[in-house]
């Protein structure tokens, strides 16, 4: 498999705060990659810088290759490839549907193709149906599966997962845990922050260690900045 | 006592039967109202995102700056529009002193810092994550602003309704710029100091009670788009 992400000489700074180093960190394509550490390690900021939102201070970001010019145009196209599901996941004012169109909208997509993708998306994390619910009255969990259909919906090729089942109840983690183990075979990149062993990803060694936004050197495959 | 109960009688016969002095006053004060709000509008919603959603040097004096303007006194807005639009001024030739034009132009100016503040402070309280949600969705940095203004709109609309009710009552700027010409630029508000200044409650009553509706219809609209 080729590097989707290649980091090199990355930090990233909050004031005087350094939130992130990592001289280098090459994350191949396809699979799951678990990214751990303790609260405040930087994989966040990591997930953020990965997702094209955040810059680093300094050091190089390649995506497929290619060096990441941080400008707002190429940005946005770089955008439309990597999703990030955030860890208190926000959705828009409306209905569920819309929350799922917005990003279809943007892409162009219309009509019965952009309605049945969300049906689709829907029935894919168990909540057919769910379609014209509003958006905000949804349970935590129920709000996090709807975020999730909303990402799986524009059919990402790399998702990024920050915590996607902290302040979940148990039916819906099942469901997300099924839903993320079977993207690889969807084609999707996954790179997700999780304290959860059950999660595939946790369990194969396939794991980026963060302490004080550093990588940690515990693992050999990470030792060696390659995963 | 006898005297006010005897003029709010004959302000309600005034506007029953749609005194036509009345009606011209409602109808220019509409008019300067709602042309200055969106034109306040249009310059104070984008100051406000702007200020909201940036990071520059002297952001703190610039709210500060903004704070401070939405208690400028009318009659000193009036008196720099003045001195911009009277013949002597750099846009004397085009003749707007004394017509609607002109109130509308320090109305709008009068209003602009209120509709901007309240912008901003809505940016400034709306959930962080929307505009890294809008756009790790795909969505543009215009794109994303735009699904930002959606999700605070009630604040927006809040923001735009201030400024017309600032507008809407204030007789200085209207006083100062208008000249209080019958027919032409003479509002409910400069009717009200008119008709006072000559011992004459009914008309201003009146008007008042009008003034009163306005802002009651304004924010039941408010109150019913809110709920929707």
């Amino acid at each position: 498999m080729a590097p989707i992400f290649r980091l090199e000489s990355v930090t990233r700074h909050y004031g005087e705060r350094l939130a992130l180093e990592i001289p280098e960190l090459v994350i191949e394509e396809g699979g799951i990659r678990s990214l751990s550490g303790p609260n405040g390690s930087g994989k966040s900021t990591l997930l953020g810088i990965l997702a094209f939102l955040s810059p680093p201070t300094s050091g190089v970001l390649y995506y497929d290759g290619k060096r990441v010019e941080w400008k707002e145009r190429s940005l946005v196209a770089l955008r439309r490839e990597v999703t990030l599901l955030h860890q208190s996941p926000y959705l828009f004012e409306g209905s569920v549907h819309a929350n799922i169109a917005f990003g279809l909208g943007i892409r162009g997509m219309r009509g019965e193709e952009k309605h049945g993708r969300i049906e689709e998306s829907l029935e894919t994390v168990g909540l057919g149906g769910f379609g014209h619910r509003r958006a905000r009255a949804l349970s935590g969990g129920e709000t996090q599966r709807v975020a999730l259909a909303r990402a799986l919906a524009l059919a990402p090729r790399v998702l990024l997962l920050d915590e996607p089942l902290a302040n979940v109840d148990r039916d819906s983690a099942v469901v997300i845990r099924a839903v993320i183990a079977g993207l690889p075979a969807r084609g999707t990149t996954v790179i997700m922050t999780t304290h959860d062993p059950d999660v595939p990803g946790c369990s194969n060694g396939e794991v980026i260690r963060l302490e004080e936004g550093r990588l940690s050197r515990s693992r050999d495959e990470v030792a060696t900045g390659r995963t | 006592m006898d005297y006010l109960v005897e003029s709010l009688k004959v302000s309600l016969s005034l506007i029953l039967a749609l005194d036509p002095e009345l009606c011209q006053a409602v109808r220019t004060s509409l008019y300067v109202s709602a042309w200055s709000v969106v034109l306040a509008s249009l310059m104070g919603i984008p100051i406000g995102l702007a200020v909201g959603l940036t990071e520059f040097p002297f952001k703190r004096s610039v709210i500060t700056l903004l704070n401070s303007m939405m208690a400028v006194p009318t009659v000193l807005i009036g008196l720099l529009v003045y001195g911009f639009v009277s013949r002597q001024g750099p846009f004397g030739g085009l003749g707007l002193l004394f017509t609607p034009a002109a109130i509308i132009i320090g109305d709008a100016l009068l209003a602009t810092p209120i509709v901007a503040n309240l912008a901003l402070s809505s940016v400034r309280g709306a959930n962080t994550a929307i505009l890294p949600t809008a756009m790790t969705l795909g969505g543009t940095r215009f794109q994303s602003v735009l699904r930002l203004l959606s999700e605070i709109r009630f604040g927006i609309m809040a923001a735009v309704i201030s400024g017309f009710g600032r507008v809407v009552s204030e007789v200085g700027v209207a006083m100062m710029l208008g000249g209080n010409i019958l027919g032409s630029t003479r509002t409910m508000t400069t009717v009200i100091a008119l008709e006072t200044s000559k011992g004459e409650f009914a008309l201003g009553i009146a008007l008042g009670l009008i003034l009163m509706a306005v802002a009651l219809a304004v924010n039941i609209v408010f109150q019913i788009l809110q709920r929707r």
